[in-house]
């Protein structure tokens, strides 16, 4: 059973942005073809076409040559398109079993067996009678696979479905993906990760504003023409010069520790490290083992004890991330739509949320809208937001826009210490290329970062000391240089 | 053919008009009951929404109803928009008429510019009081204000009535439940002869204005909004959440006890059983009708205040009881809530293809 899929000609326009541009492209079973193209390219909007959730302002969709009309998600299920959205929809507090039968009306006893044949025939082991909010991220997105699966689709589309996923977890999904792509399911696939595309796909898509601009065979590319033709230009390989090694420290946690309440969260036991002025501190691990406790602590969402953390000789532990602010902090959160930002407000009014005294957003309680447009616009020119409307809902600006909103929001008020949890995380790697630079740019003007991430490769490239934290411990503070990917893998995985 | 098409981003212009839509589609689901019911729905309707309101009397009964509603609906908009489920202004408007008049009686026999002013006040207080209890049990002891708010009004009910049947019940009215007449210093000054609008619908008017300045040009406004949408950003931004939940509690109950105030000092002019056909509860409707928006909300509440004259003229003209009014509230809330789906997703006509 051969299946194609045929897009042609399809364009959405949105106001002040083409968002598909006359895009056509054929793809056949058999094969797994990876989506590319920067952030705003125009990659989710293409997929979601296909899935239903978009309809295009012109252009037809074609399965085996029949003509698809696709008007919502449930036209694409009918069809056997299934697809697994970067964003999880699965509702935490059922179980694994009432999650998958949802959106399907067969015989609970029926489903079940299948779902059992399922996960035997590609090696799952899930617990089907436990509640979703017990999985860890990779199981999560096992669950929305099998969910497509229930339904044997011909097409299965993931939007860059590893950004949470650990590198045992990629790699098993990568087994599963090739499984399928053997059985002739047709596979598209959206990454940002170079290196995954190299190793999972067949066929590559480029897309530039909206465009399609290149189709190629895997085998005649390599990371470098890849980047090329994504970015339109060649990349700079950015490296850090080893800092001069100050001895001016900057913060200090002392014996600091969190009890969580909720079962779900990590408890932080024992924090000590501290951080020089000019430094940056990477802190590695798989992602669930108390980075985001961290995170908050540090920030001043979760207070601790006054004495545990001491910022330039003052003893902040107790104060609030508002009057952390003050002290010239600056807070990078990773939930860049649920906490860092509000997709439903305005740019500008999302900008309003990092409230620095000195930029005057609000003087005796009213709101200075003023200022906040004129420093929203310096914010989207100095980053390279893609838009020009500081009007727009924040909501329709790409992941990678949106991300680069944030880091500019933190980063344009220069503050003394940025602590910035997976800065990158679903940037095309233009955007992560300049991050990474002004990240650089940062420490050269004697200022520090606390870069929590879960991507080694980052860490490396610009901490100058590396610490691992793994199930709320942190291990012991090494210098950059003495690390390997290698070692941090161990001690990510939990060895001393 | 019709499709339903979900749209690409929730349109204004569709914001303020499914209220419109909700009661029209009252209208004519009303005039159904009523054509059931065996009356010509036409006739009907118009007894209902039309004759109240057709002469001066009428016109000026419809604003002495429309007062608190708005009143009450622009404080619970402060709760509402930061996400603090105020359901107690029932409670909070009893127990603000309870401090108020307990403060009209001492003046009983008094005259005196400063009483009005005082018995006002003290009728906020009494609301802010009563609105707290539900503000400090959620944010120092995790309780669900809900709950607790909505629990609290009948607490505050059966305190109304223990005091005006027992210690504030009038010596000389041969028992009946009721305190004695405030001084015409206690009472709101009646705005016109021979009407009974009051005084009261100027503090309607300034809270209208106050709350529009505050959402749209303050910084609380600004984190009211946040914390509407996300609790987790507001944290992350270092808003003074527990702060704020009190501060958005006591401005709700401060305009539920203004609403007691003007309802006791108004034309009766006195405490007594009944103060309230449960404003307290219908202005959870108004404030959602209005969009919690002050604008909205005077127009919500004008429309939600027909419903209770109706419903008296139509019992006086069709013999039926007068809870049709409440069933004309809980069809706009149910159309409101259903035409919201209008809100993300459009239908769409389109002629048969060949
Ligand atoms: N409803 C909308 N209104 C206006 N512009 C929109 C809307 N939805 C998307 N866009 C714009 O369309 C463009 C394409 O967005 P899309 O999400 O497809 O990008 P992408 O290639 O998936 O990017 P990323 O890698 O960052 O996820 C972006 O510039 C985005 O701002
Ligand atoms: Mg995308």
């Amino acid at each position: 059973m051969n299946t194609n899929l045929k897009i042609s000609n399809v364009t959405k326009i949105y106001p002040g942005c083409v968002a598909n541009d006359n895009v056509s492209l054929e793809f056949n079973s058999g094969k797994i073809y990876a989506l590319l193209g920067e952030n705003g390219a125009g990659k989710s909007t293409l997929v979601k076409i296909l899935s239903g959730v978009i309809i295009p302002d012109e252009g037809e969709i074609y399965l085996n040559k029949n003509n698809l009309k696709l008007n919502s998600p449930l036209d694409a299920k009918k069809n056997d398109i299934g697809m697994v959205f970067q964003h999880f929809n699965l509702f935490e507090t059922l179980s694994v079993f009432e999650n998958l039968i949802i959106d399907s009306d067969e015989q609970r006893e029926s489903l079940r067996e299948k779902i059992d044949t399922i996960m035997k025939k590609y090696n799952f082991s899930i617990d089907l009678d436990i509640p979703v909010l017990n999985l860890s991220a990779g199981q999560k997105q096992k669950v929305e696979i099998i969910r497509c699966l229930i339904r044997s689709p011909k097409v299965l589309i993931m939007d860059e479905p590893t950004s949470v996923l650990t590198e045992q977890e990629t790699s098993e999904l990568f087994l599963s993906l090739k499984k399928f792509s053997e059985e002739g399911i047709l596979i598209i696939y959206i990454t940002h990760k170079l290196k995954e595309v190299m190793q999972l796909c067949d066929e590559v898509a480029v897309m530039r504003r909206g465009k399609l601009v290149s189709v190629s065979e895997i085998k005649n590319e390599n990371i470098e023409s890849l980047a090329n033709k994504m970015v339109g230009q060649n990349l700079k390989t950015i490296k850090k010069k080893k800092a001069k090694t100050s001895s001016d420290q900057l913060i200090k946690i002392t014996n600091l520790n969190f009890t969580s309440e909720d079962p779900f969260e990590t408890n932080l036991m024992d924090i000590n490290f501290s951080v020089n002025r000019g430094e940056c501190l990477g802190i590695a691990g798989i992602s669930g083992n108390g980075q985001s406790e961290l995170f908050q602590v540090l920030s001043g969402e979760i207070i601790s004890e006054k004495n545990s953390i001491e910022f330039n000789n003052n003893y902040i532990g107790d104060l609030s991330p508002q009057e952390r602010r003050e002290f010239l902090m600056a807070f990078s959160p990773e939930d860049r739509l649920e906490q860092a930002a509000i997709p439903q407000m305005k740019i500008f009014e999302n900008v309003a949320l990092n409230n620095f005294k000195s930029s005057n957003f609000f003087n005796n309680g009213l709101i200075n809208e003023n200022k906040i447009k004129e420093h929203s616009k310096k914010i989207i020119s100095d980053f390279n937001v893609n838009t020009n409307n500081i009007e727009l809902k924040s909501q329709f600006l790409s992941g990678g826009n949106l991300q680069k909103l944030i880091i500019g929001r933190e980063l344009i008020t220069s503050p003394d210490l940025l602590i910035c949890f997976n800065p990158t995380w679903g940037l095309d790697v233009g955007a992560i290329n300049y991050i990474h630079e002004t990240l650089i740019k940062i420490n050269e003007q004697n200022k520090s970062i606390i870069l929590i991430s879960t991507d080694t490769d980052e860490l490396l490239k610009l901490s100058d000391k590396i610490s691992v934290i793994h199930k709320g411990k942190l291990s012991k503070i090494m210098n950059a240089e003495e690390v390997t990917s290698e070692k941090l893998g161990i001690l990510m995985g939990g060895a001393n | 053919m019709i499709k339903i098409i979900k749209r690409d981003q929730p349109s204004r212009a569709i914001f303020f008009f499914t209220p419109v839509l909700a009661i029209f589609l009252t209208l004519v689901a009303g005039g159904l009951i009523f054509f059931i019911l065996g009356f010509k729905p036409f006739e009907a309707l118009k007894f209902f929404f039309i004759v109240p309101i057709a002469d001066k009397y009428g016109f000026s009964e419809l604003l002495l109803k429309a007062t608190p509603l708005c009143l009450i609906a622009i404080g619970l908009s402060f709760c509402f928009k930061s996400n603090n489920w105020n359901i107690g202004a029932e409670g909070q408007l009893t127990f603000g008429a309870i401090v108020s008049g307990g403060v009209a009686l001492l003046f009983y026999e008094q005259e005196g510019f400063y009483i009005l002013p005082i018995v006002i006040l003290a009728g906020a207080i009494g609301g802010m009081l009563y609105a707290s209890i539900p503000a400090i049990l959620k944010t120092y002891f995790n309780t669900n204000e809900i709950l607790v708010s909505l629990m609290l009004v009948y607490v505050s009910k059966l305190i109304l009535d223990y005091l005006v049947v027992g210690p504030w019940s009038n010596p000389e009215g041969f028992n009946f439940p009721e305190t004695r007449q405030f001084s015409d210093s206690a009472k709101l000054p009646l705005l016109f002869e021979g009407l009974r609008i009051h005084a009261g619908i100027f503090l309607a008017l300034a809270a209208v204005v106050i709350s529009w300045f505050v959402f749209y040009k303050t910084y609380l406004g600004f984190q009211m909004k946040v914390s509407g949408f996300s609790l987790k950003t507001a944290r992350y931004a270092g808003y003074k959440g527990k702060k704020m939940i009190i501060l958005v509690f006591l401005i709700s109950g401060a305009c539920a006890g203004l609403a007691g105030v003007g309802e006791i000092t108004g034309p009766i002019g006195q405490l007594h059983r009944e103060i309230s056909p449960d404003y307290g509860f219908t202005a959870i409707i108004v404030a959602f009708l209005g969009r919690l928006h002050p604008v909205g909300i005077i127009f919500a509440s004008l429309v939600v205040a027909i419903t209770y004259l109706g419903a008296e003229t139509a019992q006086i003209f069709m013999q039926i009881p007068k809870y049709t009014g409440q069933v004309f509230q809980g069809m706009i809330l149910f159309f409101l809530l259903a035409s919201d789906y209008l809100l993300f997703f459009k239908i769409k006509f389109i002629g048969s293809k060949k």
